[in-house]
């Protein structure tokens, strides 16, 4: 199995794939760290309420968990697509035929890219926190708030962040192994990603209006981008679920979709 | 070891034995079976749609049968401890990745199944790449891609040699080199199965044949063997203006006198010594007469007649 982990890490750093999704893991941090900045700033000036935020998430830890997480939005996504390609590059550059030559056992084959993928969810999470902790701990201690790095909501929200990475990659390599067509998987998982949040949320909305219930809005977390906000959302109200809801919900996507892959390359004809 | 001999033997032999793959709506393998033994090379020929490639990829595990089996050396390739030291396979439609360097191809087939390092520059150097080592895929020529697909299949110094039409897109050297390449592996004893539609190419590397159509097998044997078996053997060929005189002088002998559709006069039972002796006592004006050896390709497409084609 480490042979074909080894491989399988191999086959990602002998192509320039990874490295342009590097390029824009690093650039939506770059976006995404001078607003969460601002954000920051204005939350702790008292002037959450002009930002949409209340509660505990207003409050200094929450922000700066926040802040110390740049870039995860759009991070999560290039994952997802490392994930994909992990898969479907083997039909797009019909390689799976070598491959399944190389280990005709092709449920070892589809677990190792899993535990591949989590690994290279690792290694963007790691190297994003760094630069995340580097520019977040300088931004804070000039402004005067300290580190905040032992507030534990501060490194609850690291660690989740970590999970997240972990597990949209694995997701990513079910949802290759679901659709081979590279440019559909892509696609599609990008499409969903980007733009199905706000539709989901919005249908959920006029369910809420129409069921006259504001219960139902806890249910979008069915929906893998809304878990994986709230899994690294503070707190817990009427419309928001605990983030442990989220963690349970995304792990059963990543094993739902490992599963299904697994079993439909064991089955599928190579030719 | 008491069975030191008989072992390297059986565990490259290929036995095919009833196998049948159903499509959605073509059966493009039916119930076929044949062998295929080690230190000769064997053609596995068939008109295009015959079935020669899903016949490998099914003997590979690429494809499952819906009935049947495939073994090499009594195992099916998913049972092989060790698959890539025991087979190599050079498939159509098997790549590399088009952004990958030749070298790290390699890398990353012995990565997967545990082979050395060093393993990727010894295969590159056996097939002649080593100077494109550090070019990526997509920049290779076909002749360089179809190498490097036999670096591959050479990685883990395998007994047994699978190979779905090698020679598609190689230039004359290309196919020569190809020719003297595989010749040697059957001669270090390892098994060499290779499908072609290239049939004389075939008389000049097989020692055995596989001939199927249509799914089917139509003939298995040692390549003379199967093209002596045709009823067809030696013809002289005649072209002259005077066919009539010639078949009349040949006539009460021992020949058998066929037009073809130049009309030109084919002769069977006699050689060219003695129809141009009977061609020069009765005054006939010969063009042309050559002796005609039948060849793979007159077998080959006279077993294989009406059943060619698009399925
Ligand atoms: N994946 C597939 N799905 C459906 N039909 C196929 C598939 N692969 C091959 N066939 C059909 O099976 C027949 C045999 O094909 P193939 O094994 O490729 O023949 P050959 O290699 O001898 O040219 C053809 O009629 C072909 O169209
Ligand atoms: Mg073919």
């Amino acid at each position: 199995m480490s042979n074909l982990v080894r491989s399988e890490l191999l086959k990602i750093r002998t192509t320039s794939t990874w490295w342009w999704l590097a390029i824009g893991a690093f650039l939506s941090i770059a976006m995404a760290f001078p607003l969460n900045a601002w954000l920051f700033n204005t939350a702790v000036e008292g002037n959450a309420e002009d930002v949409g935020l209340t509660g505990d998430a207003a409050s200094a830890p929450a922000q700066a968990a926040n802040l110390y997480t740049s870039g995860q939005y759009l991070g999560l996504m290039f994952v997802m697509l490392i994930g994909i390609l992990m898969v479907t590059n083997e039909f797009f550059h019909q390689t799976a035929t070598t491959t399944f030559l190389a280990t005709p056992r092709r449920t070892a084959v589809i677990v190792s890219k899993l535990i591949a993928a989590s690994l290279l969810g690792f290694v963007f999470w790691l190297v994003t926190t760094v630069i995340d902790l580097g520019a977040g701990a300088i931004f804070l201690t000039l402004n005067d708030h300290g580190t905040l790095l032992g507030e534990w909501e501060v490194q609850r929200a690291l660690l989740l962040n970590l999970m997240a990475y972990a597990i949209w990659t694995v997701l990513g390599v079910g949802i290759g192994t679901l659709i081979t067509n590279q440019l559909g998987a892509v696609i599609t998982a990008s499409v969903l990603y980007l733009i199905g949040t706000q539709v989901v949320s919005v249908l959920f909305f006029m369910l809420s209006s129409w069921l006259d219930s504001l219960a139902v809005l806890k249910w979008q977390v069915l929906w893998p981008a809304v878990a994986s906000q709230v899994m690294i959302t503070p707190g817990e109200n009427e419309m928001l679920p605990a983030w442990w809801v989220g963690v349970l919900v995304l792990i059963g996507y990543a094993l739902v979709s490992g599963i299904i892959g697994v079993l439909l390359t064991r089955r599928r004809d190579i030719s | 070891m008491s069975d030191g001999q008989s072992r390297p033997t059986n565990d490259a032999q290929i036995v095919v034995s009833g196998l049948s793959k159903q499509y959605r709506n073509v059966l493009a393998v039916n119930n076929l079976s044949f062998t295929v033994e080690p230190g000769r090379v064997t053609g596995f020929l068939g008109p295009n749609g015959a079935g020669k490639t899903t016949t490998l990829r099914m003997l590979l595990n690429l494809v499952t049968p819906t009935a049947g089996t495939a073994t090499i050396g009594g195992r099916r390739y998913p049972e092989l401890a060790e698959p890539l030291r025991h087979v190599g396979a050079v498939l159509e439609a098997s790549s590399a990745h088009k952004g990958r360097t030749g070298i790290n191809h390699l890398r990353v087939i012995s990565a997967a199944a545990g082979l050395p390092r060093q393993r990727a520059d010894e295969a590159l150097a056996l097939v002649g790449l080593t100077p494109a080592a550090k070019r990526k895929f997509k920049g290779y020529s076909l002749g360089m891609k179809q190498r490097l697909g036999i670096a591959a299949a050479m990685l883990g110094d395998p007994r047994v040699l699978i190979l779905d039409e090698p020679a598609n897109g190689l230039d004359p050297e290309g196919i020569r080199w190809m020719r003297g390449f595989l010749k040697g592996l059957a001669a270090e004893g390892r098994t060499v199965l290779v499908s072609s539609h290239l049939l004389s190419e075939m008389q000049l590397l097989a020692d055995d044949v596989v001939i199927i159509a249509a799914g089917q097998l139509v003939r298995q044997g040692p390549v003379d063997q199967v093209i002596g078996s045709m009823a067809q053997g030696v013809r002289v060929r005649v072209r002259t203006p005077q066919a009539e005189a010639l078949t009349s002088a040949l006539a009460g002998g021992p020949a058998r006198v066929q037009t073809d559709e130049h009309g030109a006069l084919l002769i069977a039972g006699v050689d060219a010594p003695t129809v141009g002796r009977a061609a020069l006592g009765a005054g006939v004006e010969l063009h042309e007469l050559t002796t005609e050896r039948p060849d793979l390709e007159r077998v080959f497409l006279e077993l294989t007649a009406g059943k060619a084609g698009i399925r």
